[in-house]
């Protein structure tokens, strides 16, 4: 059985179990079993925010490895860029570990989640996984590493803010060719344009089931997150999102003045 | 007599299999390994073994065969790399790549450097030193990486050398005559 096919069920969801971790990590299955600060940029929470990062940047080389490993009939040229993914996720890890370490912090020290590889694996197509885990979860992390650079920068830290910028710079290769494949997997077969719609459908239907569970990050949307943490317009161009698409992510994070 | 020209393009598709081979069990160990470094180092060699995979298949295209052309070995040589793929155990997988795969891959690719020509097979030549050097990257990396985590990994010797007599008492790899040069005149 191959690691995408093993099931977990989390408050009635069935998601695809985690894929193997040391013994150090504590795994958690929830949002709100994870550590929250209240300071967000205090000495602690810098080395959580790394040690999550450092976490999120290894389940997408396990997406990415696992979809090579799912797909072997793919087209060659989409495999090759998903196997540089894979070594631009594993420089990732690398680089948010040094850091970690270089802040004092160590693996194991606070808890992680695998939420996007538990959902990205339940889709039975390519297309659909390249649609929730590159243009959806890469694509939001995008939007987050255009605003935490600079919450970096404004706590001193310039060493760190260098590091997101050149992952972000990877990313956005990652999200431009999901998005170039798509549509071009899209228009040689259109049932694929279901699947991917269910998939993002499946997706939301997760993030709210798994989000009424109590705690401190309940009630507070996804649109309202990503308000707070506002949409990276720019580097969604570079991205190869279309303009009708921003306009579409801008008014679901109830930016609709931004549009034009 | 060295390779006359379809052999040589029988010799490349086979070595792409190999290539094609490394990339997804490679892919498949990064989720199924817990160590984090060893799914870093995985990670890094998933893209090396593809841009192999893929100058390997250029250049069977160069040589009158198919576009990404590959042949699987023959089954000798296929029963070994498929016993290998089962291994469940870190250094195992460790051993198993570093030790027995890429180091038999190399010698393979060195025999066909021997019996090939260095001046009509040059552009061959040209992709397989770099094999070769990326090759000996990984190795190093790999023991850095043996380095690193020495007091949690314990290595067999025993078990990755009979891996590797299994792996080289295998002489010929390559299904010749299977009409792969000729594939694609029998296309158009």
């Amino acid at each position: 059985m191959t690691a995408s096919a093993k099931r977990k069920t989390v408050l009635g969801v069935v998601l695809c179990a985690d894929p193997a971790r040391e013994e150090c990590f504590h795994v958690a299955q929830l949002d709100s079993e994870m550590q929250k600060f209240e300071s967000g940029m205090s000495e602690e929470a810098r080395r959580e925010r790394l040690h999550r990062h450092m976490n999120n940047e290894m389940g997408a080389l396990e997406i990415a490895a696992q979809c090579l490993a799912d797909f072997p009939e793919a087209p060659w040229e989409l495999r090759l860029q998903l196997a540089r993914q894979a070594f631009d996720e594993s420089r990732h890890v690398r680089a948010l570990y040094q850091r970690l370490l270089q802040l004092g912090g160590y693996k194991g020290e606070f808890p992680i989640g695998n939420f996007e590889w538990a959902v990205t694996n339940m889709c039975d197509t390519l297309a659909a996984r390249l649609a929730i885990q590159n243009r959806t979860f890469e694509a939001g992390q995008m939007d987050l590493l255009g605003a935490l650079r600079q919450i970096w920068r404004s706590v001193g830290d310039e060493t760190t803010a260098e590091v997101l910028e050149h992952i972000l710079a990877d990313e956005i290769n990652h999200v431009r060719f999901a998005n170039q494949w798509i549509r071009k997997m899209i228009q040689s077969d259109r049932r694929l344009l279901l699947k991917v719609a269910s998939a993002v459908r499946v997706l939301a239907e997760t993030n709210a089931a798994l989000s009424e569970e109590p705690g401190p990050s309940s009630g507070e949307t996804s649109a309202q997150q990503h308000t707070k943490i506002g949409i990276n317009v720019e580097d969604r161009r570079h991205a190869d999102f279309s303009d009708d698409e921003i306009n579409e992510i801008l008014r679901q994070a109830g930016m609709s003045s931004l549009v034009a | 007599m060295g390779l006359i020209l379809r052999e040589k393009a029988e010799y490349l598709a086979t070595f792409r299999w190999l290539e094609v081979f490394l990339m997804e069990t490679l892919a498949r160990w990064v989720p199924t390994t817990p160590e984090m470094e060893v799914k870093v180092l995985m990670g890094r060699h998933i893209w090396d073994a593809a841009q192999h995979a893929d100058a390997l298949g250029k250049r069977t295209f160069e040589l009158r065969a198919p576009l990404h052309y590959t042949l699987t070995p023959l089954p000798p040589y296929l029963h070994t790399m498929q016993e290998l793929s089962r291994v469940e155990d870190t250094p195992g997988r460790i051993q198993a790549i570093y030790d027995t795969i890429v180091p038999g891959f190399a010698a393979r690719y060195q025999r066909y450097l021997q019996n090939s020509d260095s001046l009509l097979d040059e552009p061959s030549f040209r992709v397989i030193e770099g094999i070769l050097h990326d090759y000996a990257r990984m190795r190093k990396e790999s023991e850095e990486l043996r380095s690193e985590l020495r007091e949690t990994l314990v290595f067999d010797a025993d078990r990755a050398q009979g891996w590797s007599r299994q792996e080289s008492a295998v002489a010929e790899i390559v299904s010749h005559g299977s009409g792969s040069t000729l594939a694609r005149e029998m296309i158009a």
